[in-house]
């Protein structure tokens, strides 16, 4: 607690940090597989435009002309889109939670310096990709793309590696040695698992500038859309053979609570917040589903009927599941922002005691002396509530009484789940008796009787 | 080897089944292709709503019980203990509420394309069945879990039926089962939801289907008008056919989102004695026809406000159901008069739901 808080009314901090999260998602995805895309589909076209066929020969053609057009649609959504959501993600998260991120970036400085430059490295190759077309042998310019792969990905092998360790940090968190958190247990099926995503949306992206194209315009290009549409719709076979046997290599590797956790949602009631997780995971288990028949149905076996309103749908389909996915994978580490070791709220684990006994007024560095309930709401509760709108206070306080209020928040308190069931889905509340009294009192006045009254 | 299995196996099963006859008909088959093609894809929505309808209807069917102590509590055990209860539960409600709508949008959308002119009149007559049964569907089915809400909205609608000219009071107690809402009406409404009401729906679904086989799609007047080359159409099978699996996934979708993140819930267990909790509303698809009663005065001239009411809708109802045999598409001011009632049905529909919701 060694900043201050930044309040964001009606959404919550989580979700500013969230909207932005999956909008870059979208963008930095489409960055890595975007890559490989390039570079497979460049590679064939070359390869096929010496073919004997003659029709082969002239949809490599257009395919080669094609990736000119498409290259400026990649460029411009990932180096501006991506890279402002990039940037806007970090200006978030250092003010929505400090402590998380100070943490991250202490223990792994090199790690985010090395990301800094591939991602610099990235972006000058794909600008250097792009305004190169026709100016360079084709064997060079195939030679960048291969070298744009490389970086995207790298990129991708590092960032893997802090995400995953916030969800698993194992060895970490007794020796603290970096390559134990870096190198966890969900580090390698979450790499793969987000390569194979990454592919299936570079496919997803090429359908929908392939399915602009206006098939009237002449057979040739009728042909061709039709072709280049079978052909992005095929990026999706890796992850429908593979994506499901990595799922359960993740999720063999996510810690039993977390499992147990789902399956409470399963066995009981879908409404609350008890089940949340467990609703966010059918979601993106069922869209992930109909998103590749989608593909076979759609652009595979019926690429001429495949118009480019059904591809926007195809795109909103696919960029929900991605959506849902990276909300389900926020979700599996709750309560920690880094699991077993700091809360969402910015509290270590360990410190928990020790505020119980010499108080939370003690620890922050931020107290209001003049009310005490409110900084505590603010510093511990409003990094996941607010008082209105998302996961809002009011609503969850019910008909509580101010008694009721007190014994709720002692249950929280508690760190022995046999007694608090909510250990699973929230951090404790961490304070002295009167700390706890005065937030109580502080929440029993957001209450619209009590206030009046 | 594979390829002389496969032969023999269709020649077997066509020699038993007709297969090839079957072929014939896909193979003719065609679907015009304009600019309102998107509405004929709303059929194939409602039948897939109706398939997950009658799948979940089942497994609810497993742990739901007709009985007055033990309907709600039932409900609440599907919801709260069962693996994948509240899933399947929700997945039922929400579907039920979607398929309505869709219903609507098929309904004026087939209205107002004229689908319903020659030789299609029969299509249509089924078609407005099938939703007069949906209708009977979402009243019986809204009771089930008797909870506080449910019985209250579903004793306002037996009320209102009551007032139905000559045969009110029959079917009040038709319905009820008994002098109040109770264990009668529950048996029976449980007993048209799952048994009167699914066969109705198969034997009428059937004729609406098979008609539309034997006619094909209809095809608006301005695509009529086309010359022949210039009229666009696609085969059903395999090209409209895996279009039509396209608009399923994206309904489906639509479907479990709203399941997961809107979860439906069970209200408190009706106590017949309590008093009625204020601002009782129907579902959504009844709240124009509510709405619209409860600002009727008591009298409108000799007759009972609300009986006044439900001729009116009568009225309305029979007006669409006959629009076929009147606009026959000879005369273009017929055909203008039924645009233009179709619209204000419409419209006064929206305003009485809207109104209905906010009241």
């Amino acid at each position: 607690m060694n900043y201050p808080i930044w309040s964001l009314p009606i959404i919550g901090g989580s979700w500013a940090v969230g909207l932005i999260s999956i909008i870059h998602i979208f963008m930095s995805h489409f960055a890595v597989g975007g890559g490989i895309f390039f570079a497979v589909t460049e590679y064939l076209a070359l390869k096929r435009i010496n073919s004997s066929d003659s029709k082969l020969r002239r949809n490599a053609e257009m395919m080669y002309e094609y990736l000119k057009k498409h290259s400026k649609f990649f460029m411009m959504v990932t180096t501006v889109a991506g890279a402002v959501t990039g940037v806007a993600i970090w200006f978030t998260i250092a003010l929505v939670s400090p402590d998380g991120t100070a943490s991250l970036i202490q223990t792994y400085s090199l790690g985010w310096a090395t990301e800094y430059l591939f991602f610099v490295a990235e972006i000058a190759t794909v600008f250097v990709y792009f305004y190169t077309w026709d100016k360079i042998s084709k064997e060079q310019h195939l030679a960048l793309a291969k070298w744009y792969a490389f970086l995207s990905v790298m990129t991708l092998v590092i960032i893997n590696g802090i995400l995953s360790f916030m969800l698993t940090p194992a060895g970490w968190l007794k020796t603290s040695a970096w390559y134990e958190g870096f190198f966890n247990p969900t580090y390698w099926p979450s790499l793969l698992l987000r390569l194979l995503v990454m592919v299936a949306i570079a496919g997803m992206y090429a359908l929908v500038t392939t399915a602009r194209l206006d098939a009237s315009e002449s057979e040739e290009i009728a042909d061709f859309r039709a072709y280049m549409l079978k052909y992005s719709s095929k990026w999706f076979i890796p992850v429908f053979f593979v994506g499901p046997l990595v799922g359960f290599w993740f999720f063999s590797q996510v810690p039993q609570v977390v499992m147990e956790n789902i399956f409470t949602g399963i066995q009981s009631s879908g409404v609350g917040n008890f089940s949340i997780l467990t609703r966010a995971i059918y979601l993106s288990l069922i869209l992930s589903g109909t998103v590749l028949v989608f593909a076979l149905v759609g652009p595979y076996l019926n690429p001429r009927g495949f118009s480019f309103a059904s591809a926007i749908a195809f795109m909103v389909c696919g960029l929900a599941v991605t959506g849902m996915g990276e909300w389900s994978r926020e979700m599996l580490r709750k309560p920690y922002v880094i699991y077993n070791y700091m809360y969402s709220n910015g509290l270590r684990k360990a410190d928990i005691e020790t505020i119980n006994k010499e108080g939370f007024t003690a620890f922050s560095k931020w107290e209001d002396p003049e009310n005490i309930g409110g900084s505590m709401f603010r510093q511990q509760c409003m990094i996941c509530h607010t008082t209105d709108g998302y996961r809002s206070m009011k609503k969850l306080l019910g008909e509580r009484d101010l008694e009721g209020i007190k014994s709720f928040l002692f249950m929280l308190r508690e760190t022995d789940p046999e007694k608090n069931n909510y250990l699973n889905i929230m951090p404790p509340v961490a304070g002295t008796d009167e700390e706890l009294n005065a937030l109580a009192e502080y929440l029993y006045t957001l209450k619209p009787v009590a206030s009046e009254s | 080897m594979m390829t002389e299995i496969s032969q023999s196996t269709f020649e077997w099963l066509d020699q038993r089944l007709g297969l090839s006859g079957l072929a014939e008909v896909a193979a003719k088959k065609k679907v015009p292709v304009h600019k309102q093609s998107f509405w004929y894809y709303m059929g194939g929505i409602a039948m897939l709503l109706l398939t997950v309808q009658f799948l979940t209807g089942i497994l609810l069917m497993v742990y739901y019980v007709p009985e007055l102590s033990s309907a709600n509590s039932s409900v609440l055990f599907i919801n709260s203990q069962i693996d994948f209860g509240w899933f399947v539960r929700s997945m039922h409600s929400w579907a039920a509420n979607l398929l309505i709508f869709v219903l609507f949008a098929h309904m004026f959308s087939a209205y107002f394309m004229k689908a319903y002119r020659k030789p299609r009149e029969l299509t249509w007559v089924s078609g407005l069945g099938l939703l007069v049964i949906g209708f009977g569907f979402g009243f019986t089915g809204y009771l089930l879990p008797w909870d506080e809400v449910a019985f209250f909205a579903t004793k306002i609608g037996i009320d209102i039926a009551e007032q139905t000219p000559f045969a009110g009071e029959f079917l009040a107690s038709l319905l009820k089962g008994g002098a109040e809402v109770g264990q009668g009406t529950l048996s029976r409404f449980f007993t048209i939801h799952v048994i009167v009401l699914p066969l109705a729906l198969f034997a009428l679904a059937g004729i609406h289907l098979l008609l539309v086989q034997l006619h094909g799609m209809s095809e608006p007047k301005s695509f009529q008008d086309k010359p022949a080359d210039k009229k666009k159409y696609e085969m059903f099978f395999p090209d409209f056919l895996l279009k039509d699996l396209m608009i399923w996934l994206l309904a489906f979708n639509v479907l479990a989102t709203i399941v997961i993140l809107f979860p439906w819930g069970v209200g408190p267990e009706a106590d017949p004695f309590a008093p009625a909790p204020a601002g009782i509303k129907p579902e959504w698809y009844f709240l124009g026809m509510f709405q619209f009663l409860k600002l009727l005065p008591a009298h409108v001239g000799f007759i009972e406000g609300e009986k006044f009411g439900l001729l009116v809708f009568a009225l309305i109802g029979a007006v669409f159901a006959a629009a076929p045999f009147i606009d026959k598409g000879h005369n273009p001011k017929l055909s203008k008069f039924f645009d233009i009632y179709g619209f204000m049905v419409l419209i006064g529909l929206v305003v009485f739901t809207v109104w209905g919701y906010l009241a």
